[in-house]
C-alpha cells in the first residue's frame, strides 16, 4: 500500500516535469517474488514493437513514447505483469513464478542449468507422477514418462527391461548409460522412492559422456535433506497382483477329437493313439499310465473294466521310475492356474531428512517384497540410502551419497523355449499334476509329446537361492574460489557381490531326460568399479553475456570375477544336504572367469548466453579405453548446440498467447564400445575341456589338455561413431498453461561395431577362433519425440494436469559389410528375422500367407508350391514367376513400433486426488512363436489351443484361418517362417490408476502429523490389444540357441512364452511428521 | 590466510591432475584375463597342447557352428542321406534334416549343411596353428625328431578334415597353413590341386609317423596309410589304394603295436569298454565325467554328434528318437538258406519285423547288433518294445540305432548330471572312422577292379567268417548280458533265426563280385556313416536311392516327394551363407556345386 502511494506520487511528479517531451526514459528493476534479480526478462511497451531485456542485475532502461501508458514485463516461468507507467520513470517490478517447470534445475552431465536454458534435447521426468507407479525397478517406474525413451518391462518382479533411447542403434548393446549422483549405476535395483529427479539426455547433450553416451544418458539425482527441521516420511503400500486369465486350451476330449481329425486328414483311415485307443472315436482313458507287466499290459491309456486286468492300477505295483500309475484328468488340467497365483506385494519406506545452513542429511530405509504371479518367484529387497552434505565455511561443501541393498530375487527363464510360460501351454491337459502316489505326473506316460510337468519344474526351484549385496555411491567435495571458480571432485563406484545355488532334480515323470542323476551347482562373484571425476568450473556474467566454462577429467576402472562349481549324484535331495562336497566327485564341474577394463577421459564444456535469448553450448571429450590398442585408443567426441528464444525478440512480443518459445539445434558425435571386450585386439589361446581337451589315451574319463585359438585379434578396432543431430522446439503458451516440447532427430551410426564376418574372417581363414569386432556398417534412426503438459484450474478447488509423451523412431540399416543382409538366430527350426540394408533391425522375414488352399482346383490354379494341398497355406508369389520358392520370401512384419506413447492425467478436488497413466505402443508386429506348439500338433505333440481343436480347416469348415491339422508339417504348413505367426502387436495399457485422500491438516496437527494421505490403486488394470497371447509387451530374449551378433536385440518382438503383466490392486499410505 | 588456502588448493588440484595424467599409461594397460598369448604358446608344451586341440575336433564337436550333424559318425550325411536310416523324431523336429531323407528339397539355405563345413575347417585351422606356432618356437630344446612328429600328426589331421569335407561338399578349398585372414587368395574351382595337397599331407604323415605311440589315440604310420588308401578310393585310384591296403592288412598295427585284426565279437567294436581294439584303425576318442560341460548347448567331450540317436521315452538316454534304421536296411539282412544275402531281392516278400505279417526267414546275425528290433534284447535294457521306443512310427519306422549306445550296466561310460534331457546320451563310445573290416572290404573292391575275383571273395569271407565262426557272440534271449565283452552269457535261445555263410566261387562270380562286395560293405558298416559316400563313390547313388524311394513312398509320408538327381545330389550344396561370406568383397572364391 505504501509503495503504491509512493509510486503514484512519483508518477504525478514526472508527469508534470516531462509533459512536453515526445519520448521519455524509464528505468527499473525486475525481480522475482523471492527477491532475486531476473536477467533477460523482456520489457515492452504495450501496443509497440520495441522492447528491451534486463541485464544481469535485473535492471533495464527503456525509451518510451510519451503516450505509452503500460509496460509489459515478462519472463519465462513467471506470470507477465502489466505496469502502468504514466508519470513514472523508475519502476521495480516483481514477477510471480508460475506453475511451469521452466525454472526447474536440470542436471545435464557435469553441470546443471535451468530447464528453460537447455540447448539440447533433454526429457525431464515428472518424478512425483513416476513414483506413483508401484515399481520394483527403476525401469518400470520410468516407462512412458520420458519422451524418446522406450522401455519394455517384464511381468516378472526384478527382471531386467529393455531400455532404448531413440530406438535401436546397433547390433550390440543398446542400453543407455545411467548416472546416479554422478556415478555410473543401473536402474534395476534403485529404490524409486529415493529419486529426486530424472532427466534423459537424448541428443548431442549426451556427448559430454563421450564413449558412453551414444545410447543416451539417464541422469538420476537422489533426494537430499532440505533446510528445515527434521522430517520423517513414511510411504507404504500393500496389494495383490492377480493371476491373470491364462490360456484357452482345448479340453482332453476336444484335443483327442482333433488328433483323430489330424490322422484322418493325413489319410489314416483308422486313427489310433496309445492313450485314446483305436476306435472310430477317441476314448478318454481312466488312467494314462499304469503298471507294465512286461508285455502283458499296456502301460498307458487304460480304461477300467471291473475285470482282473484292473489290477494293473493297483498301487502295490507302483514304482516311481519304472511303474508310475497316473489317473487321467478327464476335465483337463489348467496348467496356467497350476503355476500361477494371486501374489501379494508390499513396500515400506521410512525416510528421515533435515537440513541447516551447515549440513543436511537424507536417510531412507526401504523394504520391498513383490511376489511374482508365478509360484515361488519373488523380489525381496532391503535398502538403505544415506545422503549427507556439509558446508564448511561458505565456500566448501563436502558430502556423500551411499546406497546399500540386499536382495533375493529368484527368477525363472522367460521368453525362451522351456521357460514356465512357454512349457505351460505345451503340457497336455489330460496329465494331472500328480500321479496316484502324489509324485509328479508327466509325458512319460507316452504319446503325449515331450512337454514337461511345468508345475514340477517350478516347484523344484523353490529351495534355490540367490543373494545380491551391493553398495553404490560416492564422496564429493566442492570448493568455490576466486569468486567465479568452483572445483569439484567425486570418487565413487559400485561394489556388487552375489552368490547363488540351485539343485537339478531328475524329472522322472517326463518323456525326455527321465534318467540321469541329480546335480547341484553353487556359484558367486563380485564386480567392482570406481569412478573418479574432477572438474573445474568458471562462471561469469559480463553485462548481457553469461559464460560458463567447465574442464574435467574422469578415470573409470572396472573389474569382476566369478566362479561356479557343481557336482552330481546327491544321496539326499534334502536342501540341508546341499553343499558342494556332499555330491559325488565323479563328473564334478566348475568354471570361472574374470574381466577388467578402464577408461581415462578429459572433457571441456563452454556455455554462453546473450541476454538469455541466444544460447550456445559446445563440448568436447577425449576418451581413451583399455579395450583398444594404443593406436586406436583415443577418440574425440565434439558437440555443439544452440538455442534461440524467439519469444524474447521484439518482433515476437505482440504474440501474447505465447509465453515462451525456443528453437534448438544440436549436433554431436558420440561413441560406443558396444560389446567390445578386452580380448578384442589380441590373438589368444585358451584351454577348454570341451573344446580342446582330447582323450588320446583312451581311458574315457581323463582327457589330455589341449589348446585352441580362442580369439583372433583386430588391433585397429576403435570407437563406434554416432552422429546425432536434433532440431527441437520448446514452448509455453496460454499463460503457461500448456508446455510442449517437440524434437526431430537423426542419428547416424557409422563404423558400427560389428562381429567381423565376410571374407577376412570366414572360418576357412580363421577356424573356430572368435572373430573380433570391427568398425563397419552403418545404421540410421530418425524420429520425432515430444511431450505436452496442460495445467489447469477450474474454480478454486479443482486442479488438473495432463501430460502426454510420444516417442517414434524409424530405424534403417544403411550398410552391412559385404553382405546385403544377415539373418537372425534360428529359433528351434527357423530363422525368423532378417537384418537387411534398407530395412529396420529385426524385421520378420518369410512367406506371406494369402489364405488357405480351398480345393485341389485351387492348388492347381495357384503357383507351384511344395507341399501345397487343400487346407494348407497359400503363399504370395512375390516375384510372380509361378513358383513359390526361397525367392518369394519377403518382409512380413516389423517388431519396431511406429510410436510409443504415455499419457498421464492427474486432478485434485479439495482433498481428493486422482491420477492415471496410460502407456501404449502402436504399429509393432509380434511373431508368436508359441503357435508352433499350440497350433501344429505335427510339430510336437502336446496341448492345443481350443480354437485350433475346434475350428481348423476341413472341407466343410473352410471359413477359417487355421490350417488343416496334419501329421507331418511341410513347406506349406509350419516348415518355414510365414505370416501365420505374425500378429498386430499394438496395445494400450492402463499402467496405473489411483484415488487418494489427504486428511485436512487441521485434523492431523493435533496428533503431530503434518500430512496423511491414503490411496487405492490399480495397476495394469486393462490392456487394449488385438494380440491373443498373454501380453503384447514383449521383452527381447537372448536366444538360447546361440546366435553370433550379440544377443541384445535378438528375439525382439518374438513371443516365446512371456511372463505377463497382470492387474494388481493396492492400498497405500503417505505419512509425514 | 584465505589466499594461502586457495594457493594450496589450486596446487593440490594441479598435482592431482598431473599425477592422474602421468598414471594414465599404466592405468589403461588392462590385458585380458584368463587367456594365453601366442608368445606363451611358442614352446614345446604349448605346441604339443595345440596339437591335442587339433585332435580334439576329430569328433566333429567343439567349435562354434558345430551341431548334431557335424559329429564324426556322419549319421546325417552318411545314413539319413542314403537308404540306411530315417531322420527320426517328429517330422518338423529339426526340419532341415528332412531334405536329407528326400533330396528333392535340398537347397543351399538348408540349415543343417553349414555345421560340418564350419567344424572341419576349424579342425584344419587348428592343424595350421600347430604348424605356424611351431615355426615361431625355438625347437633347439626339443628331442630329436619331435618337431617332425608334431608336423606329421598335424598334416595327417589336416588331410582327414579335408577328406571329410571332400566327401560331403565335393568342391572345397584346401586350407593349408598359408590360408589365413592375411591370405585370401583361394578358390574351389580346381579340385585336382585339392587332391594333390591332401595326398601330399598324407604322404608326409606316412613318411614321418612312427608305428607306435605311448597314447593309443594318436595317428600312427598305419593310420596314415589307411587314410591315404581311403583318399585313393575316393579319387578312383584303386591300384594305388590296393598296394597300401594289402600292406596294411598284412603288417598293420595299432598305435600300441597290436596287429590289426577282426575281433571275434562284431559288437565289441561298438562297446565303450572295448574301444581302441585291434580292429580300430582310426577313431574319434570320446570321454565323459571329465569336467567338460554337459549343460544344454555346452561343449561336452562325450559323443555329442549322436546325442539324439537313442530310443525315445525309455531305455538308454530316453531321448530323442533320431537316426532310426530304415525298413530297407532291416530287409537287407535277410539271407538265403546258405546264409548269403539276397543281393537282388532283399526288399521283396515280407518285411523284417513288419507290424503285420513279418518276415520269418533267416537273418544275418549282424542285424541285431546294428539295430534295435521289437522283441530282441537291446543289450541289457530288456527286449526292445518296438514302437513304444519310436517317436513317430509312421515316419520313423520300427527300429532304433544300436551301434552308438551303451549297456545299462555301463553308466560309468556316460556323462552325469541332470541339467537337461541328455547327459546320459553323452557316451564315451568311440566313433570308428576307419575300422579294419572296412580296410579289408576296400581291398575286396580293389581286387574286383583288378580282376582278382577269388582274392576279393577271400576278403569278403574274412569279414563274414568272423561272425560265422563265433555264434557265441550273437544275440540271445533270456540271458544276462556281459557289458565287458559285449556278449550274452547264456547261449541257448537265439534271439531270431540267424544264419550266415561264406561265398563260394559259385556264388561269388565276376558278374556279381562288385555287387556282393558293396552289399557286404552295407551290412558290415551299416549305420556307421559311410553308406551315402560309398553309393556316390560307386556311382550308383541315383538308381539305388530312387528305387528305395519308390518302395518307401507308399509307407512313409515324409518320403512322398523324395527324388535323387545325379550328379547334382552327389554332394550337398555349399551353404549359401558360406558362399556369401567368402565372396562378400566381390572376389569369387567359392562357387556353388553344379545343379544347385
Amino acid at each position: 500500500m505504501k509503495k503504491r502511494i509512493l509510486l503514484s506520487s512519483l508518477f504525478m511528479l514526472f508527469c508534470f516535469l516531462q509533459s512536453m517531451a515526445q519520448q521519455r526514459t524509464i528505468t527499473g528493476t525486475v525481480i522475482s517474488n523471492d527477491g532475486t534479480p531476473l536477467t533477460g526478462a523482456s520489457v515492452v511497451v504495450v501496443g509497440q514493437k520495441t522492447g528491451e531485456t534486463t541485464g544481469s542485475d535485473g535492471t533495464f532502461t527503456i525509451r518510451v513514447p510519451e503516450s505509452a501508458k503500460t509496460l509489459r514485463v515478462s519472463y519465462v516461468g513467471y506470470e507477465s505483469e502489466d505496469i502502468p507507467i504514466a508519470g513514472q520513470s523508475n519502476v521495480t517490478v516483481t514477477l510471480k513464478s508460475t506453475a511451469t517447470n521452466l525454472n526447474e534445475i536440470v542436471v545435464t552431465g557435469y553441470t546443471s542449468e535451468k530447464k528453460k536454458d537447455l540447448t539440447g534435447a533433454v526429457s525431464v521426468v515428472n518424478v512425483g507422477e513416476m513414483q506413483k507407479m508401484p515399481a520394483g525397478t527403476g525401469e518400470a517406474a520410468l516407462q512412458g514418462r520420458a519422451s524418446g525413451v522406450n522401455i519394455i518391462t517384464s511381468g516378472q518382479p526384478g527382471a531386467n527391461s529393455d531400455i532404448r533411447i531413440r530406438g535401436i542403434t546397433g547390433f550390440g548393446n543398446n542400453q543407455p548409460l545411467v548416472i546416479i549422483d554422478g556415478v555410473r549405476g543401473d536402474l534395476t535395483d534403485i529404490n524409486v522412492n529415493d529419486i529426486a529427479s530424472v532427466q534423459v539426455l537424448k541428443d548431442a547433450s549426451a556427448a559430454i559422456y563421450g564413449v558412453a553416451g551414444s545410447n543416451g544418458v539417464i541422469i538420476i539425482t537422489t533426494k537430499k535433506g532440505k533446510t528445515g527441521k527434521a522430517k520423517v516420511t513414511y510411504d507404504g503400500y500393500y496389494g495383490v497382483t492377480t493371476q491373470g486369465k491364462g490360456w484357452d486350451m482345448a479340453s482332453p476330449q476336444e484335443e483327442a477329437n482333433a488328433i483323430w481329425l489330424q490322422q484322418r486328414n493325413s489319410g489314416i483311415a483308422n486313427p489310433s493313439s496309445k492313450q485314446y485307443g483305436s476306435g472310430a472315436t477317441p476314448v478318454i482313458p481312466d488312467y494314462i499310465q499304469t503298471y507294465s507287466d512286461t508285455n502283458n499290459h499296456a502301460p498307458y491309456g487304460y480304461t477300467l473294466c471291473n475285470c482282473p486286468g484292473d489290477s494293473i492300477v493297483d498301487p502295490k505295483f507302483y514304482n516311481i521310475n519304472t511303474a508310475q500309475i497316473t489317473k487321467a484328468n478327464k476335465a483337463g488340467t489348467n496348467w496356467y492356474k497350476e503355476i500361477t497365483r494371486n501374489a501379494p506385494m508390499q513396500s515400506h519406506n521410512i525416510a528421515v531428512s533435515a537440513g541447516s545452513e551447515k549440513s543436511s542429511y537424507y536417510v531412507d530405509f526401504g523394504y520391498l517384497n513383490q511376489q511374482g504371479i508365478l509360484k515361488y518367484q519373488y523380489l525381496e529387497r532391503y535398502s538403505i540410502r544415506a545422503n549427507t552434505q556439509f558446508n564448511i565455511k561458505d565456500h566448501i561443501r563436502i558430502g556423500e551419497n551411499a546406497y546399500l541393498y540386499y536382495k533375493t530375487n529368484p527368477k525363472q527363464n522367460n521368453q525362451q523355449e522351456g521357460s514356465p510360460f512357454s512349457m505351460g501351454f505345451r503340457e497336455d491337459p489330460i496329465i494331472p499334476v500328480y500321479d496316484i502316489m502324489g509324485n509328479f505326473a508327466g509325458t512319460k506316460s507316452q504319446d503325449l509329446g515331450n512337454a514337461q510337468n511345468v508345475f514340477g519344474n517350478i516347484y523344484r526351484t523353490k529351495d534355490n537361492i540367490g543373494h545380491d549385496w551391493a553398495m553404490q555411491g560416492n564422496v564429493f567435495a566442492d570448493v568455490d574460489f576466486l569468486k567465479n571458480f568452483t572445483a569439484h571432485t567425486s570418487f565413487g563406484g559400485n561394489l556388487d557381490n552375489y552368490h547363488y545355488y540351485f539343485f537339478n532334480y531328475v524329472h522322472y515323470e517326463n518323456a525326455e531326460g527321465n534318467t540321469g542323476q541329480n546335480s547341484f551347482y553353487e556359484g558367486g562373484g563380485y564386480s567392482a568399479s570406481w569412478i573418479w571425476t574432477n572438474t573445474l568450473q568458471y562462471n561469469k556474467l559480463f553485462g548481457d553475456h553469461s559464460l560458463n566454462v567447465l574442464v574435467g577429467t574422469e578415470a573409470i576402472s572396472n573389474y569382476n570375477r566369478y566362479m561356479e562349481a557343481g557336482r552330481s549324484d546327491y544321496f539326499s535331495e534334502n536342501p540341508n544336504f546341499w553343499i558342494i562336497n556332499s555330491g559325488s566327485p565323479i563328473g564334478k564341474d566348475n568354471s570361472g572367469g574374470a574381466g577388467q577394463s578402464s577408461t581415462w577421459s578429459q572433457f571441456a564444456q563452454l556455455k554462453y548466453a546473450y541476454k538469455d535469448k541466444y544460447l550456445l553450448s559446445g563440448t568436447i571429450r577425449r576418451d581413451q579405453s583399455s579395450l583398444f590398442t594404443d593406436s586406436a585408443r583415443t577418440g574425440y567426441f565434439p558437440a555443439v548446440s544452440a538455442a534461440w528464444r524467439i519469444s524474447q525478440e521484439n518482433f515476437f512480443r505482440p504474440v501474447t498467447f505465447v509465453n515462451d518459445l525456443k528453437i534448438r539445434y544440436s549436433w554431436g558425435k558420440m561413441g560406443s564400445t558396444s560389446a567390445v571386450v578386452s580380448t578384442n585386439a589380441y590373438n589368444l589361446y585358451d584351454a577348454n575341456a570341451g573344446r580342446s581337451y582330447y582323450d588320446l589315451q583312451g581311458n574315457s574319463t581323463v582327457p589330455m589338455r589341449g589348446f585352441y585359438r580362442q580369439y583372433i585379434g583386430n588391433p585397429i578396432t576403435s570407437w563406434e561413431g554416432d552422429i546425432i543431430s536434433n532440431v527441437g522446439l520448446d514452448a509455453s503458451i496460454l499463460n503457461n498453461k500448456i508446455d510442449f516440447t517437440v524434437d526431430w532427430y537423426k542419428k547416424k551410426i557409422s563404423g558400427l561395431l560389428f562381429d567381423a564376418s565376410g571374407t577376412r574372417y570366414d572360418r576357412i581363414f580363421i577356424g573356430d577362433a572368435n572373430v573380433p569386432k570391427v568398425n563397419i556398417g552403418d545404421m540410421q534412426n530418425t524420429g520425432i519425440d515430444g511431450s505436452i503438459t496442460y495445467h489447469g484450474t477450474v474454480g478454486k478447488d479443482f486442479k488438473f494436469d495432463v501430460t502426454g509423451t510420444i516417442t517414434s523412431y524409424n530405424n534403417k540399416i544403411v550398410s552391412i559389410p559385404g553382405l546385403p543382409y544377415f539373418d537372425g538366430p534360428v529359433i528351434r527350426n527357423v530363422s525368423v528375422q532378417r537384418n537387411m540394408v534398407g530395412h529396420a533391425v529385426g524385421e520378420f522375414f518369410g512367406y506371406q500367407v494369402i489364405g488357405l488352399f480351398q480345393s485341389a482346383d485351387d492348388v492347381a490354379k495357384s503357383p507351384t508350391q511344395s507341399g501345397a494341398a487343400p487346407g494348407f497355406f497359400k503363399y504370395k508369389d512375390v516375384n510372380g514367376d509361378g513358383t513359390i520358392d526361397a525367392n518369394d520370401r519377403t518382409f512380413i512384419g516389423n517388431p519396431n513400433p511406429d510410436f510409443t506413447y504415455g499419457l498421464n492425467i492427474a486432478f485434485s478436488y479439495k482433498n481428493f486426488d486422482f491420477s492415471t497413466f496410460f502407456f501404449g505402443s502402436h504399429g509393432n508386429d509380434i511373431f508368436d512363436n508359441n503357435l508352433f506348439f499350440t497350433d501344429f500338433p505335427d510339430f510336437f505333440k502336446g496341448a492345443m489351443r481350443r480354437e485350433v481343436a475346434l475350428n481348423s480347416w476341413t472341407p466343410t469348415n473352410t471359413n477359417t484361418s487355421i490350417p488343416k491339422l496334419s501329421t507331418t508339417g511341410n513347406f506349406s504348413t509350419d516348415g518355414v517362417t510365414n505370416s501365420y505367426f505374425i500378429s498386430k502387436g499394438s496395445y494400450l495399457k492402463n499402467k496405473q490408476m489411483q484415488v487418494g485422500y489427504t486428511f485436512p491438516s487441521s485434523m492431523l496437527s493435533r496428533v503431530g502429523i503434518d500430512r496423511l494421505r491414503i490411496y487405492v490403486q490399480a495397476t495394469n488394470m486393462f490392456t487394449i490389444t488385438k494380440y491373443k497371447g498373454l501380453d503384447p509387451e514383449l521383452q527381447s530374449a537372448s536366444n538360447n540357441n546361440g546366435g553370433g551378433q550379440g544377443d541384445y536385440y535378438l528375439g525382439y518382438g518374438i513371443d516365446q512364452g512371456n511372463y505377463p503383466h497382470t492387474p494388481a490392486y493396492l492400498f497405500g499410505i503417505n505419512l509425514n511428521f | 590466510m584465505k589466499k594461502i588456502q586457495y594457493k594450496f588448493l589450486i596446487s593440490a588440484l594441479l598435482v592431482v591432475i598431473v599425477v592422474v595424467a602421468a598414471c594414465k599409461k599404466s592405468f589403461l594397460d588392462k590385458p585380458p584375463l584368463g587367456t594365453l598369448n601366442p608368445q606363451i604358446m611358442a614352446s614345446e608344451a604349448g605346441v604339443q597342447g595345440i596339437l591335442i586341440g587339433a585332435y580334439s575336433l576329430v569328433d566333429g564337436e567343439g567349435a562354434p557352428g558345430d551341431g548334431f550333424a557335424s559329429g564324426a559318425s556322419n549319421w546325417v550325411f552318411g545314413n539319413v542321406a542314403a537308404d540306411d536310416a530315417y531322420k527320426g523324431s517328429d517330422p518338423t523336429d529339426i526340419s532341415g534334416l528332412q531334405a536329407f531323407e528326400k533330396w528333392s528339397t535340398m537347397t543351399p539355405t538348408n540349415d543343417i549343411i553349414p555345421s560340418k563345413w564350419a567344424t572341419m575347417y576349424a579342425g584344419a585351422q587348428r592343424c595350421n596353428d600347430v604348424i605356424k606356432t611351431l615355426a615361431l618356437t625355438d625347437t633347439s630344446s626339443f628331442s630329436p625328431g619331435e618337431a617332425t612328429l608334431i608336423t606329421a600328426q598335424a598334416r595327417f589331421l589336416r588331410a582327414y578334415y579335408h577328406l571329410e569335407l571332400k566327401e560331403v561338399y565335393g568342391n572345397i578349398i584346401y586350407a593349408d597353413e598359408t590360408v589365413s585372414q592375411d591370405n585370401l587368395d583361394v578358390s574351389n574351382s580346381e579340385q585336382a590341386a585339392v587332391w594333390a595337397k591332401l595326398e601330399a599331407d598324407l604322404n608326409f604323415a606316412v613318411a614321418n609317423l612312427p608305428a607306435t605311440w605311448p597314447e593309443i589315440g594318436r595317428a600312427n604310420f598305419w593310420a596314415a596309410k589307411a587314410m591315404l588308401a581311403k583318399a585313393y578310393m575316393f579319387e578312383g585310384k584303386e591300384p594305388q589304394a590296393y598296394l597300401l591296403l594289402k600292406d596294411i592288412i598284412e603288417n598293420g598295427t595299432t598305435s600300441n603295436g597290436t596287429h590289426y585284426a577282426l575281433l571275434n565279437n562284431f559288437y565289441s567294436n561298438f562297446n565303450p569298454a572295448q574301444k581302441n581294439s585291434a580292429e580300430s584303425v582310426f577313431a574319434a576318442q570320446t570321454s565323459v565325467q571329465d569336467g567338460s560341460s554337459t549343460t544344454w548347448n555346452g561343449e561336452p567331450n562325450g559323443n555329442y554328434g549322436d546325442i539324439l540317436n537313442f530310443p525315445y521315452n525309455a531305455g538308454p538316454g530316453a531321448c530323442c528318437g533320431f537316426d532310426n534304421p530304415s525298413q530297407d536296411l532291416a530287409n537287407a539282412y535277410k539271407v538265403d538258406a546258405s546264409g548269403l544275402p539276397l543281393l537282388d531281392s532283399w526288399y521283396t516278400g515280407n518285411w523284417v519285423s513288419a507290424p503285420t505279417s513279418p518276415y520269418t526267414g533267416p537273418l544275418d546275425p549282424r542285424i541285431d547288433w546294428t539295430m534295435g528290433r521289437k522283441g530282441i534284447p537291446y543289450l541289457d535294457w530288456g527286449p526292445h518294445p518296438g514302437d513304444d521306443w519310436i517317436r513317430n512310427p509312421v515316419n520313423d519306422g520300427h527300429f532304433s540305432p544300436k551301434k552308438n549306445v551303451y549297456a545299462a550296466s555301463q553308466k560309468n561310460f556316460t556323462d552325469v548330471g541332470s541339467a537337461y534331457w541328455a547327459p546320459t546320451e553323452l557316451v564315451a563310445n568311440n566313433v570308428n572312422i576307419i575300422r579294419f573290416s572296412e580296410v579289408i572290404l576296400w581291398a575286396a573292391e580293389c581286387a574286383v577292379k583288378a580282376g582278382e575275383i577269388s582274392n576279393a571273395m577271400d576278403y569278403v569271407n574274412q569279414v563274414r567268417s568272423r561272425v560265422m565262426d563265433h555264434p557265441e557272440t550273437w544275440v540271445y534271449k533270456n540271458s544276462d548280458y556281459d557289458a565287458a565283452t559285449a556278449m550274452y552269457k547264456t547261449h541257448t535261445t537265439m534271439a531270431d533265426d540267424y544264419k550266415i555263410g561264406l561265398y563260394t566261387p559259385a556264388t561269388f562270380t565276376a558278374a556279381n563280385a562288385m555287387q556282393a562286395v558293396q552289399f557286404e560293405e552295407r551290412l558290415e558298416l551299416a549305420m556307421e556313416g559311410h553308406r551315402f559316400f560309398d553309393l556316390v563313390r560307386w556311382g550308383i547313388a541315383e538308381p539305388v536311392l530312387n528305387a528305395y524311394y519308390a518302395r518307401e513312398k507308399t509307407i512313409r509320408p515324409l518320403k512322398s516327394d523324395a527324388h535323387f538327381t545325379a550328379p547334382k545330389n552327389n554332394y550337398v550344396p555349399i551353404s549359401q551363407g558360406d558362399i556369401d561370406n567368402m565372396n562378400s568383397d566381390g572376389t569369387v572364391r567359392l562357387t556353388q556345386n553344379p545343379g544347385y
